[in-house]
């Protein structure tokens, strides 16, 4: 008896089977021997028995009806065959299975079977799904042969079930692959690799300005001055964390950037879907487009600063060129690089050029996009501080503009860390709902190109 | 036996209604380019693609069917010639006719089941009717638990199934198929000739389809047609009455498959051996695998 429960252990179903449950295997497995060239079944037989191999050699073959993507094998000792037994629906052998070379083989009754399992509350079902995996991945038979494997243990009995098919597949939501992918994370080296390289770069500033004093380093403001006047409530420079100046030029900023980088967005995706989709567009506008996109943001400050009234709109127009720019230009590139099939295929399957412009164009360049508005957000960051150093009051690149011309260094680094820390987290929202809206692209990428 | 499996499940025939075509293709040539670099990649080429068979076009690779496919669906005009479809002479790409390229064209942003039913919601026919089908045509292809995933979770043989289910769907009066099954592994490759050749069957609807691997030209073809090399035209039509159901597991042990075989493989082997003569690489290959086949038979 020892002997049946540790071999049933060993066999995929039954492993996951409580100890009683087994025991009551056990006991209803029979043992029987078998000569080499036998027949243990034949297909079309009613099966009423599943059956594990315990020792000898056997041939199974699919009957070539069933669509198997392999219809020979050899069982291997502790293969589970003869399942067809549980099989919701008509129980006839679906394989005929010989003997090789003398075998033996435990013999389970197929409703007494599911009886046991039925009366296993906690891993029943966890045994059914094994054997509809085992049927699908061991036996390579199409789903429609799995599913007959009852899937839950209330309809064990029914000889026939309507359509059970409403159950869909699970699909991972975007959030628990983010969860994943968080654990992921946590369980690599990479956070330890990065709390490393963090440190390396923290201790080269505290040396070489605060410790060593080098020629040139001396005069900038050291780490442990920075770190303290940031979190000073009474800071020497009249800006910390406890100030409210410095939300408000924060504000400021993450507001001008939200602004111009909303507007870029809102023009620029459109003007690079039509780019690449008009030939005859294109050959209006890309010229001119290429002409002005080259010309950096600062040159434009003084045309900025003629054209719009008072000191926000000239930054928030400087800052919304550059956006711009990187947002159409990816777009288009996003347009091109579909593959030509699926615009052939919507055209084959019905679609007019609007329909393939909607359903083909604008998902298929989704991720061209989505990298577009990643360098957008950064190259949004990187003119709003040009814009508001020259033009403009508050903002993080004001305070590190005015800082410097008022001697108070360390707000300096202040406005600095700040804007390096702002400038991530936006761009980060950006890749999230990036994420988010790419379903399709998540997947493929979390399932490593699958 | 087999009561819940493919085989006994309720043929295609029994949720639509086959229409085959017929397409008619009278000297057509094709060119690319103008005066000094005029490029002949279709030469006066002339077949039928017959009501209710399985045409199968085989030459070697880089011979210029993948342009007489585009000119059939209408992507692209004959420069001369002309090609009727049940007598009317084809102008542009129609669900009529509908191609399965040999690259996998699902659109990756859909998951399985809007991509089968992305014809009838671009023509406005998301009816019950549609839906129906489409639930028919996902059990048909083995599918139906995938309906929900994206075709980049789906192997090579399932993206081909789902591409079929997605032109089965139109109810296309002939089905065009442009190396469906290339770049499938071998064992999946042989399954998919089983399965289509069972989903043919069933239907029985028009098909004509491009390949250049002559096993599974023969398993397939009610009619082959041997292409020479470029510029394209027909160099011979067999037909291989070779009675259906097929099975694969002994279809080339029958004397006729082979009997036909032979004589596929040394009208290829001439036209591959002129166009190596030529220096094109891709009759190189053909060559070399038509030196090891020959051994092998």
């Amino acid at each position: 008896m020892e002997q049946v429960e540790r071999l049933l252990k060993r066999t995929l179903p039954f492993q996951v089977v409580s100890p009683e449950t087994l025991d009551g295997i056990a006991e209803i497995s029979r043992h029987e021997v078998f000569k080499a060239g036998e027949v243990i079944y034949g297909a079309g037989q009613p099966a009423e028995e599943v059956y594990v191999l315990v020792s000898g050699r056997v041939a199974h073959r699919i009957d070539p009806d069933i669509k198997a993507r392999v219809h020979e094998k050899e069982l291997q000792v502790g293969d589970v065959f003869g399942w067809a037994a549980i099989l919701e629906g008509e129980k006839v052998r679906l394989a005929d299975v010989a003997c090789i070379e003398a075998a033996e083989v435990l013999k389970i009754d197929g409703a007494r079977l599911l009886e046991l399992l039925r009366k296993d509350v906690n891993f029943g079902e966890a045994a059914l799904k094994s054997f509809s995996q085992l049927i699908s991945q061991q036996y390579y038979l199409p789903p429609s042969v799995s599913e007959r494997v009852p899937t839950t243990l209330s309809k064990v009995g029914d000889t026939r079930t309507p359509a059970s098919n409403e159950a869909e597949p699970q699909t991972a939501s975007a959030w628990t692959l983010t969860m994943y992918r968080a654990g992921e994370w946590l369980r690599s080296p990479d956070p330890y690799l990065m709390m490393v390289g963090f440190a390396l770069m923290l201790g080269f500033w505290y040396l070489t300005v605060e410790v060593l004093k080098l020629p040139r380093f001396e005069d900038l403001p050291g780490l442990t001055t920075v770190v303290k006047e940031w979190f000073a409530e009474d800071p020497v420079y009249g800006m910390s964390i406890y100030t409210a100046e410095y939300y408000q030029h924060i504000w400021v900023s993450i507001r001008r950037v939200a602004i111009a980088f909303l507007l870029a967005t809102a023009l620029g995706v459109p003007l690079g879907l039509f780019l690449g989709w008009s030939r005859s567009f294109r050959e209006y506008v890309f010229p001119v487009f290429e002409l002005l996109r080259p010309i950096p943001i600062l040159a434009w400050v003084p045309l900025a600063i003629i054209m719009f009234s008072g000191s926000e709109t000239p930054v928030i127009f400087l800052t919304f060129l550059a956006s711009f720019f990187a947002t159409a230009l990816n777009t288009m590139l996003g347009v091109e690089s579909i593959d030509e099939s699926y615009t052939r295929a919507a055209c084959c399957l019905g679609a007019n050029r609007w329909q393939v412009f909607k359903e083909v164009i604008v998902p298929g360049s989704m991720p061209y996009v989505f990298t577009g508005l990643q360098i957008s957000v950064g190259v949004a960051w990187f003119s709003l501080v040009a814009g508001e150093m020259v033009s403009g009051q508050y903002g993080l690149g004001y305070v590190i503009n005015t800082s410097y011309t008022m001697v108070r260094y360390p707000t300096i680094i202040i406005g600095m860390v700040t804007l390096g820390i702002v400038g991530y987290t936006t761009s980060a929202m950006v890749r999230v709902a990036g994420n988010y809206m790419m379903q399709w692209r998540l997947r493929e990428m979390a399932l490593g190109g699958r | 036996m087999a009561s819940a499996q493919h085989g006994a499940m309720a043929p295609i025939t029994s949720k639509i209604a086959i229409s085959a075509g017929e397409m008619i293709v009278s000297n057509v040539c094709k060119s690319y380019g103008t005066g000094l670099f005029e490029k002949k990649v279709v030469k006066d080429c002339s077949f039928n693609v017959e009501r209710g068979k399985l045409t199968v076009m085989i030459g070697p690779s880089g011979c210029g069917k993948s342009t007489l496919i585009k000119l059939l669906a209408g992507f692209e005009k004959p420069t001369t010639g002309n090609i009727l479809l049940n007598g009317k002479p084809v102008t542009g790409p129609g669900r009529d006719r509908l191609v399965v390229f040999q690259e996998s064209a699902l659109f990756p942003w859909m998951t399985s089941y809007d991509n089968i039913m992305y014809g009838p919601i671009a023509r406005g026919e998301d009816d019950k009717k549609a839906r129906d089908l489409a639930e028919f045509l996902l059990d048909k292809v083995g599918l139906r638990d995938f309906r929900s995933k994206y075709p980049m979770q789906l192997s090579g043989g399932m993206q081909r199934r789902a591409e079929l289910a997605r032109a089965m769907i139109n109810n296309p009066e002939v089905m065009i198929l442009d190396e469906p099954f290339r770049g499938l592994d071998a064992m999946s490759k042989e399954l998919m000739w089983e399965y289509y050749s069972a989903l043919y069957e069933e239907s029985r609807r028009t098909t004509f389809f491009v390949t250049t691997d002559i096993d599974e030209a023969l398993f397939l073809a009610d009619r082959l047609i041997i292409m020479s090399n470029i510029p394209t035209r027909v160099r011979a039509t067999i037909e291989v009455d070779i009675p259906r159901p097929r099975k694969l597991a002994d279809f080339f042990l029958g004397d006729r498959a082979n009997e036909v075989k032979m004589t596929a493989l040394s009208l290829l082997h001439e036209e591959a051996m002129r166009s190596f003569a030529g220096g094109s690489k891709a009759a190189a290959d053909f060559v070399e695998s038509y030196a090891r086949r020959s051994q092998r038979a």
